[in-house]
């Protein structure tokens, strides 16, 4: 058990350490972010007040979308020089890789979302006004689950030869029970309602990412033999 | 009384289309096995 | 020489029951069962759209089950049961949603309203087109199969997940478990309607099972001309 963390921490560490070198993805992610971010501007006018309806499921857009781009790498990334068969080769557990992508691409989605988040607030000229804890909270439990399926889906389509089109196309739908939890748990702390009914859909987004992270976690090995 | 109609010819031609994908597939094979059986006689 | 093998006795008797069972259960629908008062003739759909959505859930459950067990052992077979599966499932999906569309569009003058079985029914629609997209990726079968069995099950998981999440969401925010949802049927059911419905159910089960078979056998063959294909080239080769 411990040498499956430690070993899931080395491979975390290897991805973060390449990544912060180049700081390509991250970057990338950002703009990304940002642009689409000014897409949405122009959809809905920021001036008008009726738009802060939209601020969660734009938190919500951008994450999922800005997302993508970095899963789709995580994987692809690893077979240019067959560095995957030399992870598989060596002597890891299959969970402590995935263990390890998810810690990885968890730290990176979440320091996009530190950036992306508050260029959407100011950009949007949103006035912050909920408990900052649940909304920190919240924000987590749902990447979570999105990072959680979202590194296991992109093992899945890695196989592929046009897997930056298969990833999407396979995390979208199974993503929608968290993203409709995930929307409105952010819109009750946003706007400062009653936080218990956030509460629920916390901990329906928990149960969420417990059963699939078990569920990945188990059938993460056979995704590493198939391929 | 027009909506009745509409969602049962709805049914019955995705049915039928899909029965017609099933019978491309085996003309399909059944086209493969003769040209199987020709290479069989040259051998 | 290639043997094939074509459809047996159970295929047969499935057909001349399926055929009978077809033209009463449409005899049942159309002029044994009473006329709806409050929704009027429409209210005849409601026969095949429970029967193709029960049917819809039933082939992705079924869909689940093979894929758990060619996870436990790769088998051919059970690797084609699990693709043909979904494919009738997608199939089945699609008339349940049409046919909820007509029915909606005639009874609540909408086509589409976001009630957390249409919901549900559409996720699980898309669900499994990415199955079968899966399956379209080129490799070996193990790899595939092995692949696409994972996605199934996870698939499979989800569906219950987004029962929950849209009927909270539906419901404005308070989780309810389990109990009466909007009572589609429009309340009791006459004893005859009932009967239709059932009746209904076990055709379009049946329908089920035969497409299964049916379709499973054409891709076996596929399978076996396949490897005697591979052989005659061999042979020229050799």
């Amino acid at each position: 058990m411990m040498t499956v963390l430690s070993d899931a921490l080395t491979i975390a560490g290897k991805d973060l350490r390449s990544e912060f070198k180049t700081k390509q993805t991250i970057s990338m992610m950002a703009i990304f972010a940002a642009l689409v971010i000014l897409v949405f501007s122009f959809a809905f006018d920021p001036t008008n007040n009726a738009v802060k309806a939209v601020i969660p499921g734009l938190v919500w857009v951008i994450t999922v979308f800005a997302g993508i781009l970095g899963l789709n790498r995580s994987f692809t990334s690893e077979q240019e020089n067959d560095c995957l068969t030399g992870l598989r080769s060596g002597p890891i557990d299959a969970a402590s890789i995935y263990l390890g992508k998810v810690l990885a691409n968890f730290t990176i989605v979440t320091i996009v979302q530190l950036i992306s988040i508050p260029v959407l607030f100011v950009l949007f000229n949103y006035r912050f006004t909920g408990s900052l804890l649940w909304f920190v909270l919240i924000i987590l439990a749902g990447t979570l689950g999105f990072i959680i399926v979202g590194t296991f889906l992109s093992a899945l389509s890695a196989n592929a030869k046009n897997s930056e089109m298969l990833l999407p196309v396979l995390l979208l739908p199974l993503l929608s029970p968290l993203m409709i939890a995930a929307v409105q748990a952010t819109r009750i702390a946003l706007e400062n309602e009653n936080i218990e009914n956030a509460i629920a859909w916390l901990q329906l987004m928990s149960a969420y990412d417990l059963l699939f992270f078990a569920a990945c976690l188990l059938l993460f090995e056979f995704i590493m033999e198939g391929s | 009384m027009t909506y009745l109609l509409m969602g049962y010819s709805a049914i019955f031609t995705l049915l039928a289309v899909y029965m017609v994908i099933l019978g491309k597939r085996q003309k399909q094979i059944e086209k493969e096995i003769k040209q199987l059986e020709e290479w069989n006689s040259e051998i | 020489m290639i043997k094939i093998k074509n459809s047996g006795p159970i295929d047969r008797i499935l057909f001349y029951i399926l055929v009978p069972a077809m033209f009463i259960n449409l005899y049942l629908i159309f002029i044994w069962s009473p006329v709806e008062r409050m929704m009027g003739e429409v209210q005849k759909i409601f026969y095949f759209h429970v029967g193709t959505a029960w049917v819809a859930f039933l082939a992705f459950f079924v869909v689940g089950v093979f894929s758990v067990l060619t996870l436990i052992k790769p088998k051919m077979e059970r690797f084609i049961y699990a693709g043909i599966s979904a494919e009738i499932g997608v199939l089945f999906t699609t008339l349940a949603l049409t046919t909820g569309m007509v029915w909606g569009r005639a009874s609540w003058n909408t086509w589409w309203t976001w009630e957390p079985r249409l919901i549900t029914t559409l996720i699980l629609w898309f669900i499994y087109v990415a199955y079968l997209f899966v399956r379209k990726m080129d490799g070996s079968w193990e790899k595939i199969a092995k692949l696409s069995s994972v996605f199934g099950i996870i698939g499979v998981i989800n569906v219950p997940i987004v029962f929950m999440a849209t009927r909270w969401w539906n419901t404005k925010l308070h989780p309810v478990v389990f109990g009466e949802g909007k009572d589609q049927t429009g309340g009791g059911m006459e004893p005859e309607m009932l009967a239709t419905m059932f009746f209904s159910l076990f055709t379009i089960t049946i329908l089920y099972v035969f497409l299964l078979r049916k379709g499973a056998q054409i891709e076996k063959m596929r399978e076996v001309i396949k490897k005697a294909k591979n052989n005659v080239i061999n042979k020229i080769a050799s």
